[in-house]
Formats: structure tokens, sequence, C-alpha cells
């Protein structure tokens, strides 16, 4: 019961600290000012001017006349780039298969670090230590690097894996069309289960022994334990690390940036990240690129607060 | 300890005073309209800094050769990534920030979208009288107008690198025609199961567009006040077919070239030729030095019935271009015109594997003439004859669009889809046309098309 009370103590303290603000004298508030101002400057400056900064030029647009051998105007351009983005078909295509990637992706990844978490975190597990550390090392490696590496595993020339596979039998063309998605779905998930494990894992040992001793007594096996008492239980992190796995397949970029010169599958706007860096440095349109810019943004934020929503209903607010 | 201080800030007030002088001595010079500006060679008691932008390995040895031999101009290199990966944006970047340097290194292809984004200086005063240094095709890249902007550096001339080892067991001559290098494709299917002649590059923008540059007409040209766009061409359409016969047939790979697996296929023979540019010899022997002594390079296939011997060249090439907002222009050029033709100069930038040079006279290029690293690899051929021969049969009226970037994403993108079955190439080059129709719009210049 321990750690059902202390689960309440956040709140009613809380509650305490809101009562007692007004008596606060207002000196105090400097005091903050002091603290916290060097986090809103960096933040303003590295943050939000940028955004700022690249919404602004999202309305202007270079235009140039006949052959254009004179200078070319910078124009207020309303939203003519948004109008471009969203009606190219390269780029609605883009948003379309990071949809999908990311119907593959988000579950694969939450069953992977869940099943992972609860192996690890059951009674028999043995050399747990060990375990973790080695789920968790993948994510240490640079997504460039792994990307590099999972490269050369799907070469053909190259690949032990691809010999191996054809060898007995099974399909081995991980750099085709109906393929490669599921071959960066793989690189993604090698490399952040472990990590979305370590996040499951810490909210299991939060919860309390005394809910297991329950459970055994009233005669639940391991398995109805993780069932029944440990996934309910870590249903916010579980929340969590959906909501980290869909802001990262919406935005994937490294893993098809460095596989692309290996396949004929990757197009210069496969994502739309990759579609925004192709028109900021390839085509030197950062007019167009900042409005592909916002518009993913706004997609990420959309998708995202609208799944908190959609789990946070009828009161049982996750995080 | 604390006179040392104020000593050295005086010092660089000096110093700073003086190229203030020299500055406006240059200046003064350059108002005074004298022809001597021509040779603008600065003073060598406060010289005139010149910066350079370039990603040319080794290029720092012409520069300090530069240098050493022209006291009254310094050069300051600064190395930065190749202008597709971001050196360009760099230099745009820079030109609108007022902090560009003088001279960078901008290839063929991307001047037009210097000139469109106003970058770009001109120098016509200053290198009017140096195009018959030149070769005419290569001058001709960095002249719009009628005005001089960019002095050529190094083209690609393209040729056939083919294992000579492997086709003589097989009994296969080099391929002189298209037709042949079809029927020695699938001689080479039959011969060996693992072995393909080449692969098909739909990753290599440059590449597929050379091969369509040899095959005749171009695709882009300027018509009264609007660019024209012919990709969409018969010539275009038949290297399209062409191609398209080889990967139905599945006489050609389909794997991008210099990749990984590429290169492996060097080594092991899987592939045994390649239609590449010059400074290509580098890329083979760098990469399958086993090979050493096998290979041997014929020039490019030529398309039956051509009325002469047609070659082209890997992305046109590279050139030194001053850049807009320079304060040194004169001496800019004098570095840029020095660089790309000083036979010593011409002779650091090959061995660096730049390319082929842009000067008509090579005979006091010593490497061109013999080159104990290159010949004995391909079997002590001479194969800077071949590529010397295909420089002279470029084509000097292509022209490169304001929007070559966009052309290399949207031409690989469909040659890629293409190679996946989804349409042909042929379909491929006309969406390619499409696409640089909307862009060149897009940008608010005047389009026409033809075929």
């Amino acid at each position: 019961m321990a750690g059902v009370l202390q689960r309440e103590t956040p709140k009613a303290g809380a509650e305490a600290v809101g009562h007692a603000r007004p008596r606060h004298p207002r000196r105090s508030r400097s005091h903050v000012a002091v603290f916290v101002a060097p986090f809103f400057v960096v933040f303003a400056l590295f943050f939000l001017a940028p955004i700022g900064y690249a919404v602004y030029q999202s309305f202007f647009k270079l235009t140039s006349s006949g052959l254009g051998l004179t200078e070319p105007t910078l124009d207020f351009a309303g939203l003519d780039n948004y109008t471009a983005a969203l009606t190219s078909p390269a780029f609605l295509g883009s948003i379309g298969r990071v949809l999908l990637f990311s119907l593959i992706e988000v579950p694969v990844m939450v069953v992977c670090a869940l099943t992972l978490a609860l192996l690890l975190d059951s009674a028999r597990a043995r050399f747990r230590a060990f375990f973790r550390v080695s789920f968790f090392l993948p994510y240490g490696v640079p997504g460039v690097i792994a990307s590099l590496l999972w490269g050369f595993l799907y070469v053909p020339q190259t690949s032990p894996l691809v010999d191996a596979l054809a060898l007995v039998g099974l399909p081995h063309d991980f750099l085709g069309p109906g393929t490669i998605l599921l071959a960066i779905a793989n690189i993604s998930t090698w490399q952040f289960a472990g990590y979305n494990m370590l996040v499951l894992i810490a909210g299991l040992q939060a919860i309390p022994q005394e809910l297991y001793e329950a459970a055994r007594v009233d005669g639940a096996t391991e398995i109805r334990i993780a069932w029944h008492v440990k996934i309910p239980l870590v249903r916010a992190p579980l929340v969590l690390i959906t909501v980290f796995t869909l802001i990262g397949t919406l935005q994937l970029f490294v893993e098809p940036l460095v596989l692309k010169p290996l396949t004929t599958a990757i197009s210069s706007d496969y994502t739309p990240n990759l579609a925004a860096y192709n028109q900021a440095f390839a085509q030197s349109n950062i007019h167009l690129a900042s409005a592909e810019a916002t518009l993913i943004a706004i997609m990420s934020f959309v998708i995202s607060f609208g799944f908190l929503r959609l789990v946070n209903r009828k009161g049982k607010r996750a995080w | 300890m604390g006179s040392k201080i104020p000593r050295t800030a005086r010092l660089a007030v000096i110093v700073t005073m003086t190229a203030a002088l020299g500055l406006a001595a240059a200046c003064g010079g350059g108002a005074a309209t004298e022809p001597a500006k021509n040779q603008a060679s600065g003073d060598p008691a406060s010289p005139v800094t010149v910066k350079f932008w370039s990603w040319v390995p080794n290029i720092q040895k012409a520069v300090d050769a530069f240098n050493a031999s022209h006291p009254g101009i310094k050069v300051d290199l600064e190395t930065i990534t190749a202008g597709p990966d971001g050196g360009y944006a760099k230099m745009l970047a820079g030109v609108k920030a007022g902090n560009a340097p003088d001279v960078a290194q901008v290839g063929y292809d991307s001047l037009p979208s210097f000139l469109v984004n106003g970058a770009l200086e001109d120098i016509t005063q200053y290198a009017g009288d140096k195009a018959s240094t030149f070769v005419d095709w290569q001058w001709q890249t960095g002249v719009f107008g009628g005005k001089v902007y960019a002095i050529p550096q190094a083209s690609g001339p393209m040729g056939l690198y083919y294992r000579k080892d492997l086709f003589d067991k097989w009994g296969i001559e080099a391929p002189k025609t298209w037709d042949d290098f079809a029927a020695a494709a699938a001689t080479i299917r039959k011969k060996d199961k693992d072995a393909y002649i080449s692969t098909f590059a739909a990753n290599q923008a440059p590449w597929l567009i050379s091969l369509a540059q040899q095959a005749g007409q171009g695709w882009f040209s300027t018509e009264n006040d609007a660019w024209k766009v012919t990709i969409d061409n018969p010539d275009t359409r038949r290297v399209a077919e062409y191609w398209q016969k080889m990967l139905d047939g599945k006489l050609v790979k389909t794997e991008a070239d210099m990749s990984n697996a590429w290169y492996r296929d060097l080594q092991t023979g899987s592939i045994v030729g390649w239609i590449g540019g010059s400074w290509g010899d580098a890329i083979i022997r760098g990469n399958a030095p086993k090979t050493s002594g096998k290979w041997a390079v014929a020039p490019i296939p030529q398309w039956p019935g051509a009325d002469k011997f047609t070659s082209a060249s890997w992305a046109g090439g590279s050139s030194s271009a001053v850049l807009k907002g320079t304060k040194h222009a004169a001496e800019a050029t004098t570095f840029a015109v020095w660089l790309n033709s000083a036979p010593e100069s011409v002779n650091i930038l090959l061995s660096a594997g730049y390319g082929w040079p842009s000067i008509k006279d090579t005979s006091q290029i010593a490497n061109l003439q013999k080159d104990d690293t290159v010949f004995p690899f391909y079997g002590g051929q001479n194969i800077w004859d071949v590529f010397k021969e295909a420089d002279a049969a470029v084509d000097s009226d292509w022209r490169w669009p304001p929007v070559s970037d966009a052309l290399y994403a949207s031409i690989t993108d469909n040659a890629k889809a293409a190679v996946q079955g989804e349409g042909t190439l042929v379909d491929a080059f006309a969406k390619t046309q499409q696409a640089m129709v909307e862009q060149l719009k897009a940008k608010g210049l005047n389009v026409t098309t033809g075929g």
C-alpha cells in the first residue's frame, strides 16, 4: 500500500503549494525569473526564433523573369508555397508513405519493447544486467552508422545474410520497392526498441511488490500477472513510447537518406523530411522547404496530440 | 609580458591599415581603366587577399604554387563540401550575406543556376582575351549573353573502361557502336552467368544525361526571351529505348554505380565495363587494385550512322567562377586563369584526379605524356589519348538549365521508377521534361518546349 500512497502524494503536494502560493512575498518571483531566464533566452534564440524565421520564409518566393539573367526578386507569396507542397503528388506521396510506415512501425516497436521489458522483469529472468545492456546497446550506435551497418547487410554483394537466406530459399531482397519500408522499420526497431524497453522497465520497477504477492496469493501465473497487473500499470510509459515512436516515424530521415544510394526504391522525396531537405540543400528553394517543414511540424503536432487526446479521454489521464 | 600585447595590437593596426591602403590602391587602379588591369598582379608590398572555396583534393598545392609566384596576390583556400552536397548552398548564402569568397569551384552544370541567382560577377574585361587558351566547348560554359563569368577548369570526357583480359578470353572486341555494345553484353551473359558488361546507373543523373548528350540533340536552349526544353526529343528517345531493351533483356545490372556493391563487382569481375568520365580511372584503380594491368579504355560506342565521332562530358565539368560582391575581380580572375591554365598548376590538379584539363595545348602537361601510376594499370595503354580525342568531340552547343539540381533529382527519381517497372525509360525522360517546365515556370522564367 505504501506505493499507492506515494502515487497520491504528488497531487496532494501540488494542491498544498497552490494554496500556499499567495502567501509568498513578491520578491521570490524575481528569484524565479533569474533562474529560468537562461533557459528562456536560449529557448527563444535557438528554438523559437529559427522556427519563426522558417515560418516567415515560407511566405516568400524568389521570382526571376524572362531568361533569368537579371537578379531575382523576393516577393511575398502568401500561401503559394503551401499550395505547391500540398498539390505536389511527390510530397503527398511521401506523407502517405510515412503514415503507412507509422502504422507498421509503432505497433511493432511497442510490442517489441514491451516483450523485452516484461521478459527482463519476470521473476525467472537470469543475467538481467547483461541482457539489459545488450538490448540497450544499439541505441548507442548513431543512426547514420546503424543505417550503414544494415546497408551492408542488405546489399547482396556484401551481405552474408542475403547469401544465407538465398541458400535456404527464403525471400532475400531487402532493397526492392515492396520491402524497403520493412527494411527501414527493421533498422529503427533494432535501434530504439532497447531504449523504449528501458523506459518501460523503469515503469515496471515502480510497481510495488505487494501487488504481485497479492496476485500470487490469488493463484495468478506469471503471464496473468503480466497481463492483468504489469501492463495496466505501465500504461503511462506505454503511451509515452508510443508518442515518441509516432513522432520519430513521421520524421523519418536518416535511414532512407543513407540507404538511398543502395537502392532504386528510394527517391529524393521519399519521406516529407527528405523532400524538405532536397528542396533546401539540393534545389536551393528554402522557401518551399520552409513551407514543407512547417507542414511536417503541424502534422506531427496534430497526430501526436490527437493520439494523446484519444488515450486520455474519459478522465483516464496517462501523462 | 605587459608590453607584448600592445605591440601585437599595434602590429595588427598597422597590418589592417596597409591592407586598407592596398585595397584603396587596387580600387584606384581599377578606376583608372588602364589596359594593365588585364594582368592584375597586385602590389607585393601589400598583397591583395583573394578568398577561394573549393573541394578539389590537394588543390592547396596549386594555391601554394600561385602564392609563391604571385607576391602581389595572396590566395586563401577554404576547403568546403562538394557543391551538390551543400557547397553551392553555402556559396549562394554567402553571396546573399555579403561574405562570399572571391573565387569558387562551380560545376558547368550549376553556372546557370548561379547566374539566375545573381551570384556571378562579369569578368569579361579581365578575361575576355583568354578564350583561345581553352578548349572551346569548355570555355563556352562560362559565357552567357556574350559575357564571361567563369574560367573553365576541367571536364570529364567519356570513354569505355573494360576488362581487356576477359574480353580477349571471351573473344569479344571492344564495341565500336552501341549495337556492338548490346551484342557484347549478350555474349558476356552467355559466357559467364555472373558477369555483366555494365550496370545501368539510374542513380547517376550526370551519367544518364551524358548518354543523351552524346546521342545528339540537346536538352536546353534559349529562344528569344525564353528557355526551350527539349528533353523528350527523338535522339534522347533513341537512347531511352536502347537502354530499356538492355534492361528488358537483363543484359545489364541495375545497381548504383560508385556504390559498395558496384566496387565489389568490379573486384570480382561481375561487372566488366563502365562508360565513365576521364577521372574514372582513379576510381577503378582505387577500388579494384588487384585487377591492375587487366583493364583498357576504348572510345565511347557510337550511334550507327553518326557522321562524325561524338562524345560527351560527365556533368560537363568544373570551373573557377568569380562570385558577385568581390572587391578584387581583377586579381580573382588572374588567379582563376593561372590555376586552370599554367602547366605547373594543371599538372598538380591532374595528379589530384580533378578531371580532364580545360586548356587546348596539353603538350606541356608532363603527366599526360607518361604516367607510371596510371598507364601500367591499363596494360601500358596511354589512356589519355582516348580522352583527348573524346574531349575534342564534345558538342559545344549543349546548355545546362538554371535548375540542374532539380533536373538531377527528377531524372534519377524517374529513371529509378522505370527500373522498378513503373513505366519505361522513354516515359521517364518525358516526365522529366514536364517537371523541368514546371520548375522553370515556378521560378517565373519564360519557357517553351520542343522535341
